[in-house]
């Protein structure tokens, strides 16, 4: 006997769709983000391992994903406070490395006026490379009717931030159970020199990382790991100092993700970095 | 706790510049001199943090001396050549670990 169809009431078939399309943009944010996720995930299963190794105290090797919540300034946190550095020191370090934070909340913060403000709370806090590289690619599309690339960009934050989690937490609870004669701590390391290589696209940035390099190295001998900061800071004004000033209104680009090593921090605001692989 | 105050500060300033100038955007008019140093700050930043790392790995023997540069300089490469930074790990890791096992410490 044939079965026939349960008739579904009308009103019940338009709320069904009304739902779906209501939540289409999350799931299209998620699938936007999904290339990056791969490369995110190892990331952050050796920014974890890095945090783990650094000999925090309990608990704290956790909290140093959600808290700071982005790659190399995790590292770099995770790595100064094991090695004994100040607080200022830590503190500086981490927001040299989020600087970049800045330009990108100011590119986004156009397009999240008048949104309340637990939104733009929660926004703000999953603003991270491929989040805004993801979220700008739509806002720019959408503008100005920018409803969509909200829960565009909210699904993608989302989806981004629970695989980084995830992936912090696994390398931080392994990081105890892996022999030390694998060297582990060193991946991040060359993890760095990698997603600073791929940046290394303009005379400049080479100028100005081949100083950074000799002072930090140089700036072992500093108290209270100020080196780094130093190299830093000369670093920075080598490059500013020989770039030509037609760079200064460049526009904030958002970027694709690169081969297999999307770090956390692999797009960068001017068209001179972007991430084109070579 | 020193470590926890820290983390919380570092914390509380990251998401000050994640906050903080999406809601001030109407007031922030130029942001060219800032643009100009983020097209650098990651690659300096991580060059400093990497070479940091390196040094304060090296020891005093040809192995615990050679074998963390040569992996950075095959890393180097594999990555200038591929444009990714897993390639620096994959290459660089086996580096590591042969001119260890190799060369007296």
């Amino acid at each position: 006997m044939l079965a026939l169809p349960r008739p579904q009431p009308a009103g019940a078939d338009a709320a069904g769709r009304r739902r779906r399309a209501r939540l289409a943009p999350y799931g299209a944010g998620v699938r936007a983000m999904a290339p990056w996720l791969p490369g995110m995930a190892m990331y952050g299963l050796v920014v974890g391992v890095a945090a783990g190794r650094a000999g925090l105290p309990a608990g704290a090797g956790f909290a140093v994903a959600p808290l700071i919540y982005s790659g190399g300034a995790q590292v770099a946190a995770a790595g100064l406070l094991g090695a004994g550095a100040a607080p200022i020191v830590v503190v500086a370090t981490v927001l040299a490395i989020n600087a970049r934070l800045v330009i990108y909340s100011a590119a986004a913060g156009p397009y999240w006026r008048g949104t309340p403000r637990w939104w733009r709370a929660l926004a703000a806090y999953l603003l991270v490379d491929p989040s805004f590289a993801v979220g700008y690619d739509r806002y720019r599309l959408d503008e100005p009717d920018c409803r969509a690339a909200h829960a565009h960009y909210l699904g993608a934050g989302l989806v981004l931030f629970a695989v980084w989690m995830s992936a912090c937490a696994t390398g931080a609870l392994a990081a105890g159970h892996l022999p030390e004669s694998l060297q582990l701590g060193f991946v991040v390391p060359l993890f760095l020199v990698g997603e600073a290589e791929r940046r290394i696209t303009s005379p400049a940035a080479r100028r100005a990382c081949l100083v950074t390099a000799a002072v930090a190295a140089v700036g072992r001998l500093a108290p209270l790991h100020l080196g780094v900061l130093a190299a830093v800071v000369i670093g920075l004004a080598v490059a500013l100092a020989t770039t030509r000033d037609e760079t200064a209104d460049a526009p904030i680009a958002a970027v694709a993700p690169a081969g297999t090593a999307a770090g956390n921090e692999t797009a960068d605001p001017s068209p001179e970095t972007q991430d084109t692989p070579r | 706790m020193t470590v926890w105050i820290t983390l919380l500060a570092a914390g509380a300033a990251s998401y000050l510049f994640r906050f903080g100038p999406a809601s001030l955007v109407d007031r922030v008019q130029s942001l060219g001199r800032l643009q100009r140093a983020a097209t650098y700050v990651v690659a300096v930043v991580f060059t400093a943090v990497a070479a940091d790392a390196l040094v304060a790995r090296m020891g005093a023997g040809p192995g615990s001396m050679l074998a963390p540069l040569g992996a950075v300089a095959v890393g180097l490469v594999a990555a200038r050549r591929l444009g990714s930074s897993t390639a620096a790990i994959a290459a660089g890791m086996p580096t590591l670990w042969a001119l260890t096992a190799v060369l007296p410490r």
